[in-house]
């Protein structure tokens, strides 16, 4: 089973850069897991659909959403916890 | 492009609406009647065929346009022309874990606003509200400074942008939207005699001067009211002429608007001359004249003094310019007749009341009014008959109206006269000595007395002379 994390951002959005290359590195260093980047600019209605006001906004695989640019240990940590768990 | 609020007065405030390319912040406290009054400015916006975006940040759509039904209004033929979406965006979707960080800013909903605005060339677009907004975000600085961002793109598509936002305390005025948006609507409650009491100013306007005065804002399920204070009597106070030129002169110009006149006279005196005379004048100056009828002043009655007079106010009868309210002719049979000093109950206080407000919005221009008490005084209770005139005078002054009420002082107790006295604004006194009538004026608001003059009575209009 693959599990998806997405990413909204813009690319007027300052911190959005810093976070793709984040989550990136993280996805290529875990099994089973892959990333969505979405830009909203060009997929608006999928901003739409998840709601999104604020950019970055991530949202991992149990619908738990980062909001901002947060560090690549906060984010693994995130989803240390439910992988292990799952 | 100036978008009218659909609110004549509060068009007034803002110097005749709201400017497209600015951004205005409706504050006030809880439960003022800030989205109410969005509500009615999108309504007021629609009816003139400009499209509104109207986005909640708190309420769902479909409960906010059930919401505007209670008010008479019907949202959804708009929204099913295109003309007006209404939309829900918040930071946190139900159900949903959040985490935040202060490293974000706000172009997800920029992107979406601009898209919503561009699908219906939304030229109103209200944010509603802005505190509830950042309220939902741990970091809310870092919110804020991204806000001005929101406030810029959205203006800058040439859309005018209301926010509504939560004043805290009584005189919170250092919030950062506030130096961002180009004008403020300011609602405010006060409680008073345990009555909360809303007003509503305008702070801040960058296109005009804010007006320094305050209204009231009243909402009920007819709509939005918003009366005007009395504003400063320095721009305000024009005067009327009598008709009686040396009586402008004495009384220095005429009488001022806003202005009871209490006219007293013995029994023996007739008051038609000088009501007639003045009666003609405010006609012919374009006045609604409002007339609580009574055994003397009557259509008949006053057509055949006009009559006498050879002059003729038909034309003015048949054009509504008067109106006659009617105080003793309400369904009065024998028996009640007999009772009343009872039937004159507070209950028809208040109806001629609401009659006479009634008329005033009828006449659109200024209006003028005129009354027997003499009547009133004997039929009422005393302490009915003095609320019944002060609140009369309270109308007339609100509306910035003049009142003409005549007394006869000879049949009314020392005590009603003095608090009549007191109440009004100019006191004009006929007396008799010998078989010579005088006028003289006890008090005016503007000091100008003077001592008893000889006067005159004629045939035609003017019906009154003062000599000296």
């Amino acid at each position: 089973m693959v599990l998806k994390i997405m990413c909204f951002t813009s690319p007027t959005c300052s911190w959005c850069p810093y976070i793709k290359d984040v989550l990136k590195r993280i996805v290529a260093q875990t099994e089973h897991l892959e990333l969505e980047i979405i830009d909203i600019t060009k997929d608006i209605d999928k901003a739409e659909e998840y709601d999104v006001i604020a950019l970055p906004t991530i949202i991992l695989p149990n619908n738990q959403r980062i909001i901002g640019a947060a560090d690549e240990a906060f984010i693994q940590e995130q989803l240390d916890f439910f992988l292990d768990f799952g | 492009m100036i978008i009218s609020t659909g609110i004549e007065e509060l068009d007034n405030m803002i110097d005749g609406g709201l400017r497209t390319g600015n951004c205005y912040a409706i504050k006030g406290t809880a439960g003022a009647g800030k989205t109410v009054l969005s509500l009615f400015m999108t309504m007021g916006a629609l009816k003139q065929d400009i499209p509104v975006l109207f986005i909640s940040t708190e309420v769902e759509p479909d409960k906010l346009i059930e919401y505007v039904k209670s008010f008479g209004m019907d949202f959804q033929p708009y929204i099913d022309n295109n003309m007006l979406i209404v939309d829900k965006m918040s930071l946190k979707p139900q159900g949903v874990g959040l985490v935040q960080t202060d490293r974000f800013d706000l172009s997800g909903i920029i992107t979406r606003v601009k898209k919503r605005i561009e699908d219906i060339k939304a030229k109103l677009v209200f944010f509603d509200s802005a505190s509830a907004f950042f309220a939902e975000f741990q970091y809310e600085k870092t919110a804020r400074s991204s806000f001005m961002d929101f406030i810029r793109e959205i203006t800058d598509v040439g859309s005018s942008l209301v926010l509504t936002a939560e004043s805290k305390g009584a005189e919170d005025f250092t919030t950062l939207e506030e130096f961002l948006v180009d004008g403020v609507i300011k609602i405010r409650t006060e409680l008073k005699n345990n009555q909360l009491i809303k007003r509503i100013s305008v702070p801040k306007l960058r296109s005009a001067q804010p007006i320094s005065s305050e209204n009231r804002f009243i909402i009920n399920k007819q709509g939005i009211m918003i009366l005007r204070s009395e504003q400063p009597p320095t721009i305000l106070i024009t005067e009327e002429e009598t008709g009686i030129q040396r009586l402008d002169e004495l009384l220095g110009g005429g009488i001022p608007n806003g202005t009871v006149v209490l006219i007293e006279l013995d029994g023996e005196t007739n008051y038609f001359p000088l009501f007639l005379t003045t009666l003609h004048k405010h006609l012919n100056q374009g006045k609604g004249v409002v007339i609580h009828s009574n055994v003397h002043m009557y259509p008949a009655k006053i057509l055949e003094e006009y009559k006498r007079a050879k002059t003729d106010i038909t034309k003015h009868l048949n054009e509504g310019n008067i109106v006659f309210i009617d105080k003793y002719n309400r369904s009065v049979t024998a028996v009640e007749a007999r009772e009343m000093r009872q039937l004159m109950t507070t209950d028809d206080m208040i109806s001629v009341t609401v009659e006479l407000m009634e008329a005033f919005e009828k006449a659109k221009q200024e209006v003028v009014l005129y009354g027997d008490l003499t009547d009133d005084v004997n039929i009422l209770s005393e302490s009915n008959f003095l609320r019944y005139f002060a609140l009369q005078s309270f109308n007339v002054k609100e509306r910035r109206a003049i009142a003409y009420s005549f007394i006869n002082f000879n049949a009314i107790s020392r005590e009603i006269l003095a608090r009549l006295r007191t109440t009004a604004d100019i006191i004009i006194r006929f007396s008799r000595v010998d078989y010579c009538n005088y006028i003289e004026c006890l008090k005016s608001s503007t000091g100008a007395t003077f001592l008893p003059k000889i006067v005159k009575f004629r045939d035609t209009i003017p019906l009154i002379e003062i000599i000296g």
